[in-house]
């Protein structure tokens, strides 16, 4: 008899609670969007803010909802960004992945120092203050701001100079807007090729500043292919839209070493012609 | 009456606090007080659960369940038995229900929110309450304010530990204290704190 | 030392470092010998700075006209002396930053350039303030704010008082002091001219009491009564002479945060400033040259020097004798607001008003210690800021937090930094989290204007 009744007293319950669970829920029904779900599945899910939105959930609404183009991340690969197309109905271009450098080579031990910095260690502070005691006004103050600022930890700072990592960086731009000098820039991760000074000073006045700036010597530029390294004055730099080939370094003889490539790519291994090798 | 009502809400809210003195509601105490506003809306949403949850499963109780109820009386059976089952059936629905209205009418801190959401439901708080309220055999109308000022109870405690943890972010913790740990020391000291009130009702 | 004064209203917090004055109070105003080459910094002033009007090969004579200002907010500039420009180049400025200059080759002649004088009893307010403007004179106590612009308030601003500020409150400064000691009457005169422009009836000049015989020399003469001016002493305390607490302790009136002072019907002129303007008006000078107070432990003979502006630091160090011992900083301005130079080849400008060379002992060196919570910023902060908290969400980057608590009212005048146990850097941490907070304001425009 009393097993009769619990279940009675148990069914009762139920059928009242999973009745009004049933109206609540038609008449305060929320649309999902199946397309918005299958896009954020597909999404690279590192919610680094790259794309401009608060991450991957607000990004993949917005391109369903039209307000945000499938290239806007940047750290999609080629194929991803297909399927996401696919699903949106769209086209999508060829894209090569973008990754970080940071294009200075002053680290403590080949730049000098103007005067003592006593303060805040924080570039952008540092900057402020007669521009941290570094000599060279437009070099790297090593006080590890973009490092900070990292959401995969690509950056190290190698005895005051800040150094990315290529092969763990996302490229989601987080460090080019910290740097207060503009030093890091965002290139295609196939062009390993470097000047690693961004100086516009006159080269002689830049040897008095630092051991490894780039003169404008232009012996890279003829050694290289036309149109691969750019000159500005007396700095030189890689042309980002066609690059010289990934052992330039070797055979260019530069006289202040300030051409190289990104790190962690050698140019020990490169002389052996396989091009996607890594230091150990 | 007043008397019995001040001892009540008194004894929820300071004496014999939900999570500072019971340490029931441990897990959404912790997962959602890193932000002040987050801590206010699960607030909101535990006191609205609770109070209606202690008023149902007191209804049924008094009903059902207890050993003077009129099912008792009807039947001569006793269905004490039946005590953690129900509850937890009616607690549970009566939590998607909120969640599906919250979706609806807050999908902002429905999301915020997260998983701790139904995490009410198989927290020992509500639960608790509804216990507690049958084991000292309360009224209908007793059992809701019990369960309402619980909430508050909670609701302060939740509030004053995510004030808390907001400043805590600033500051230097060392690496062995940083995450979890600084927070579960806080959560001890703030018991500590609250211990001074024991006595004051019994 | 306790100096009675009769100043009754006391802003809050403030602090009393020993004032060190007595290295070079008693030196007299001297004028430094004419050097043969004069490098003038182009952006000397607040706001935009002039166009430059030469080129390399003009030749200029003393006082003429070299840069043109650009803007409403915005000053001339003019040669220091005869000769030759003799590049337009670019040297380490009093910030740390390289900034254009003018380069002039003195001819050794010292020609001054033509000149007309006025006499204001006889000349409109339109004619001062012209006059005032193509004298380029800008805010001597180390603002460079243009004066121009200070005396024109838009019309829906009605000015009542005119404040002078003769309070020199930084420790170790002695330049203003020295001209109200040594030319009274001139100062005076300069101030009248201010109050004619204005056209107030009030005019007070605010003096510390640490300076008896500057406050005597003033109330003897006579043109006090011809003028209408008072001159009240003020207790002694840093900073007395920033504007907001000069206002308040001589009017009681308080500027409204993030307000100036003609929001509280005020204007506020440094005593250096009067000066000029005499000397602008009566004289038909231009302004080429102030008094800096070359002063510290680290300097062989400290003094006050009339330079013209473009002489190297280097060579003014060299007028007092040079460097004695192990200096630790070279300060451009006051020890608590002024900035650590890194080149000794950065020149002088409008703004100068002193040359420390400190020790060791006379500085503080900042560690990276937390902040202990322990309240001695808020008891000092003049602008009743929490310096500390602040502090703290700038370390954390919560610049949001930080514009809410008022950062963007902080006057930089290291009140907190000077009594803070734990050396933090605060007013680095201030600079910082205003830069932020203006860059984020100006993104936030231009995306408005963008829509």
């Amino acid at each position: 008899m009393i097993i009769l009744y619990s279940i009675l007293i148990l069914c009762v319950v139920a059928l009242i609670l999973g009745l009004s669970i049933g109206i609540t829920a038609k008449y305060f029904l929320v649309e999902q969007d199946p397309q918005v779900e299958k896009i954020l599945s597909l999404l690279p899910g590192a919610n680094c803010g790259g794309c401009g939105f608060a991450g991957c959930s607000d990004f993949a609404k917005s391109l369903s909802e039209g307000k945000a183009e499938v290239e806007g991340c940047p750290v999609a690969s080629a194929e991803v960004r297909k399927l996401i197309a696919q699903v949106l109905g769209k086209s999508v271009s060829d894209y090569i992945r973008k990754v970080a450098v940071v294009l200075c080579g002053g680290s403590n031990n080949f730049a000098r120092k103007i005067s003592e910095y006593n303060g805040i260690a924080d570039c952008r502070s540092a900057n402020i203050i007669a521009g941290g005691g570094k000599a060279c006004r437009y070099g790297c103050l090593g006080f590890a701001s973009c490092a900070r600022v990292c959401p995969v930890n690509a950056i190290e700072i190698c005895d005051g100079l800040a150094v990315v990592h290529s092969d763990i960086c996302i490229g989601c731009g987080k460090c080019v807007k910290a740097c207060p000098r503009n030093l890091i820039k965002l290139v295609p991760e196939t062009i390993t090729v470097h000047v690693f000074c961004s100086s516009k000073d006159k080269g002689v006045d830049k040897k008095k500043l630092c051991d490894v700036p780039c003169i404008g010597c232009r012996k890279c530029v003829k050694v290289a292919g036309e149109d691969e390294m750019l000159v500005d004055g007396f700095l030189v730099r890689t042309n980002y839209e066609k690059g010289p080939a990934a052992d330039l370094p070797l055979r260019a003889g530069c006289p202040t070493n300030c051409l190289g490539n990104s790190f962690p790519y050698s140019y020990k291994k490169l002389s052996k012609g396989l091009i996607e090798e890594k230091v150990a | 009456m007043m008397n019995e009502i001040l001892v009540i809400t008194i004894g929820a809210i300071l004496v014999n606090n939900f999570v500072l003195a019971k340490f029931l509601g441990i897990c959404p105490f912790l997962g959602v007080s890193k932000k002040l506003e987050t801590a206010i809306g699960m607030s909101g949403a535990v006191i609205f659960v609770m109070t209606l949850a202690t008023f149902v499963t007191s209804l049924i109780f008094k009903m059902v369940l207890s050993e003077n109820s009129y099912f008792s009386h009807l039947s001569g059976l006793k269905f004490g038995f039946l005590q953690t089952l129900v509850f937890i059936l009616v607690i549970a629905g009566l939590v998607q229900i909120v969640e599906i209205i919250m979706q609806k009418k807050a999908p902002k801190l429905y999301s915020a929110l997260g998983i701790y959401l139904p995490l009410i439901t198989t927290n020992c708080a509500v639960l608790g309450s509804a216990v507690i309220n049958a084991k000292e055999g309360r009224g209908i109308i007793f059992s809701t304010i019990f369960g309402f000022s619980s909430a508050v109870g909670f609701s302060l405690a939740l509030l004053l530990f995510a004030s808390i943890r907001e400043k805590l972010e600033l500051a230097r913790i060392p690496k062995v204290f940083q995450g979890t740990s600084i927070a579960l020391i806080t959560a001890g000291i703030l018991a500590m704190a609250f211990m001074g009130f024991s006595g004051l009702v019994k | 030392m306790n100096y009675s004064h009769d100043n009754h209203l006391y802003f809050y917090g403030g602090v009393h470092p020993d004032d060190s004055k007595k290295l070079s109070a008693c030196e007299p105003i001297k004028d430094a010998p004419l050097l043969e080459k004069y490098t003038v910094i182009v952006g000397q002033n607040i706001g935009a700075p002039p166009k430059v009007i030469v080129k390399k090969g003009d030749i200029v004579k003393k006082g003429q006209k070299i840069a043109e200002a650009s803007a409403f907010v915005s000053a001339n500039l003019h040669s220091p002396t005869s000769g030759t420009v003799s590049a337009i180049t670019e040297i380490i400025g009093v910030f740390g930053a390289i900034v254009p200059a003018i380069e002039i080759t003195s001819d050794g002649k010292d020609e001054a350039c033509e000149s007309t004088k006025i006499e204001p009893s006889k000349a409109s307010p339109e004619e001062l303030l012209a006059k005032i403007a193509d004298a380029g004179l800008v805010g001597m106590g180390g603002a460079a704010f243009p004066t121009v612009v200070k005396l024109s308030p838009p019309k829906a601003k009605k000015i009542d008082t005119l404040i002078i500020n003769g309070a020199e409150c930084e420790p170790y400064l002695t330049a203003d002091y020295r001209l109200m000691l040594e030319s009274p009457d001139k100062v005076l005169r300069g101030v009248a001219i201010f109050a004619k422009i204005l056209g107030v009836n009030r005019i007070i000049i605010g003096v510390e009491a640490n300076k008896p015989d500057a406050i005597e020399n003033l109330r003897k003469s006579h043109l006090l009564n011809e003028y209408g001016i008072e001159v009240k002493s003020l207790r002694v305390r840093y900073p007395q002479g920033a504007e907001k607490q000069l206002i308040y302790a001589l009017t009681g009136r308080k500027v409204p945060s993030g307000g100036l002072p003609m929001d509280v019907a005020c204007v506020v002129q440094n005593i250096g400033t009067s000066f000029a303007a005499y000397e602008a008006v009566y004289e038909g000078k231009t302004l080429y040259e102030r008094v800096t107070t070359i002063t510290g432990s680290r300097v062989v003979k400290p003094g006050n020097w009339r330079l013209r502006i473009g002489t190297p630091i280097s060579k003014a160090i060299e007028l007092c004798g040079g460097i004695k011992g192990d200096v630790a900083k070279i300060v451009a301005g006051g020890p608590m607001m002024g900035l650590a130079q890194i080149s000794l080849d950065t020149t002088i400008m409008k703004s100068s008003s002193g040359i420390l060379l400190l020790g060791n002992e006379e500085i503080i060196q900042y560690r990276n210690q937390p902040c202990i919570r322990c309240g001695n910023c808020v008891d000092v902060c003049p602008m009743e800021l929490l310096p500390g908290p602040l502090s703290v969400y700038i370390e954390n980057e919560r610049f949001d937090l930080a514009e809410k608590e008022f950062v963007m009212d902080c006057m930089e005048c290291g009140s907190c930094a000077y009594v803070c146990p734990s050396k933090r850097p605060l007013v680095q941490h201030f600079k910082r989290a205003k830069a932020e907070i203006i860059a984020k304001r100006k993104s936030q425009q231009l995306s408005q204007k963008a829509k």
